[in-house]
């Protein structure tokens, strides 16, 4: 026997939409740990299968929010350090200067990696930037779900962040961008590995306006090399001729 | 009267309310660990779907609140904060709210229109009233229920485990609200100290 079919909506006592919102009180911040407990002893159900397929496609592509400190994290870290922006393209011989800066960037780059490796990883890969379709995205896919795969994240000199995800068993890395600035017809991002100070090119590219692009490197990505990014004549160099936007070092 | 069907003979605490390892795991979920997540749904999401399932009784609409929750659970890894609580009572706590969201707006929804909702509150008011079964899994949990007054039980019973708001309850035992917030905060107290959960 039902009485909600005398419900009379006048009555103040009546359940309902009114106080959907202000009656519920069950006063989580106190109680929580015991409810807690009161939960865990009913008996599990378990999920459909298809329930966790759904969950991690949309995982996949579903950013994450900021941590709360964030814009202490990422200013803290985007000082150019050894790098000031003033800093005047090496006349000569340019690989070799390039080469020192490499050497000096690295001790403070590790501090700043160490310190943005608590960054979000999944904020910055948008459901635009990975398309299904996308043969790098589908790659990074792939590092990321390696078991060795390594994430740091770093701040660009010339704005935005840069992501490293990386993984020795499959031997690929990947960078992805945002706020990335965008460049002048004639100039090219470049790539490199830098193992024992000897830089190896890994590929060239552009940015779009949105600044977001996801770049698989060219080459084979060995644990302890570092990963950075110039900024080089459109047809791209042999060996760095500016100073890097990023470098990005990896553990051994 | 309150009916409680041990099925499982374990005295001791569940793993999950102790271990540290859905804060661990939590912590690299908030890193973007999309692996980590996955371990972490693997842990926790048969015990969500049982509680949210046990405030909704729908299956299928229970399995989609579990979705969102474990969905925002990933967005919103990086908010939680370790120093606060458990991760599985920070996770545990978004499900049940949001379980009564949906039984909440079905019920408004029924008040308004068709007056047919997910749950029939006058239907659980008079199971309620004579027996309700709940089948708690641990010792400590069951024991720990018994030691309540019938007053305070029910109380715990309707507010937590049946998501009623304190009006609601104060409706359905017809008693003045403040009776029912002091027979929820005495039980729930009564319950922590005989379960021993650290606070």
């Amino acid at each position: 026997m039902s009485r909600s079919g005398t419900h009379d909506p006048a009555d103040p006592r009546r359940s309902g939409a009114d106080d959907v919102d202000t009656d519920f009180d069950f006063d989580y911040d106190e109680f929580g740990d015991v409810a807690t407990e009161l939960a865990l002893a009913l008996p599990p159900v378990d999920p459909s299968p298809d329930l966790k397929t759904r969950l991690m496609a949309q995982v996949a592509a579903t950013p994450q929010v900021a941590p709360l400190p964030t814009t202490a994290l990422r200013t803290a870290p985007a000082d150019p350090g050894p790098f000031p922006m003033t800093d005047a393209r090496p006349a000569s011989p340019a690989e070799e200067r390039a080469r020192a800066r490499w050497f000096t960037r690295t001790s403070a780059t590790l501090v700043a990696a160490a310190a943005a490796v608590a960054l979000f990883f999944g904020g910055v890969v948008t459901a635009n930037v990975l398309s299904p379709a996308d043969d790098s995205a589908q790659q990074l896919a792939a590092i990321v779900a390696a078991p060795d795969v390594q994430t740091v994240v770093a701040p660009v000199t010339e704005g935005g962040s840069a992501t490293l995800v990386s993984s020795e068993s499959l031997g690929l890395s990947a960078m992805v961008f945002d706020g990335l600035p965008e460049l002048s017809a004639d100039q090219a991002y470049a790539l490199w590995y830098i193992t024992d100070g000897e830089p190896t090119p890994a590929g060239l590219f552009t940015v779009e306006a949105n600044g977001e692009v996801v770049q698989v490197l060219d080459g084979d990505f060995q644990a302890g090399t570092i990963v950075g990014v110039t900024v080089e004549p459109s047809s791209g160099s042999p060996a760095p001729t500016t100073s890097p936007i990023v470098a990005i070092p990896t553990e051994a | 009267m309150l009916v409680l069907v041990s099925t499982q003979s374990a005295s001791e605490r569940d793993p999950l309310a102790d271990l540290d390892v859905t804060n661990t795991l939590l912590q690299r979920v908030a890193t973007g660990d999309q692996r980590a997540f996955s371990d972490l749904y693997d842990l926790t999401a048969s015990r969500m779907l049982g509680l949210v399932r046990h405030v909704l009784k729908d299956h299928s609409q229970s399995e989609e609140v579990v979705q969102e929750v474990m969905l925002e659970i990933w967005q919103t890894a990086s908010r939680f904060d370790p120093n606060k609580g458990k991760a599985v009572t920070w996770m545990l706590t978004m499900a049940h709210r949001r379980a009564i969201d949906r039984v909440r707006s079905a019920q408004s929804s029924r008040d308004r229109d068709t007056k047919v909702g997910i749950r029939d509150l006058d239907r659980e008011f008079d199971s309620v009233s004579e027996s309700v079964e709940i089948r708690v899994e641990h010792d400590r949990v069951e024991k720990a229920l018994s030691r309540l007054t019938d007053l305070q039980r029910q109380a715990v019973e309707l507010a937590y485990y049946g998501g009623y708001s304190h009006s609601e309850v104060a409706e359905m035992l017809s008693v003045p609200i403040g009776t029912v917030k002091t027979r929820l905060r005495d039980g729930m107290i009564r319950l922590r100290e005989e379960m021993g959960v650290a606070s």
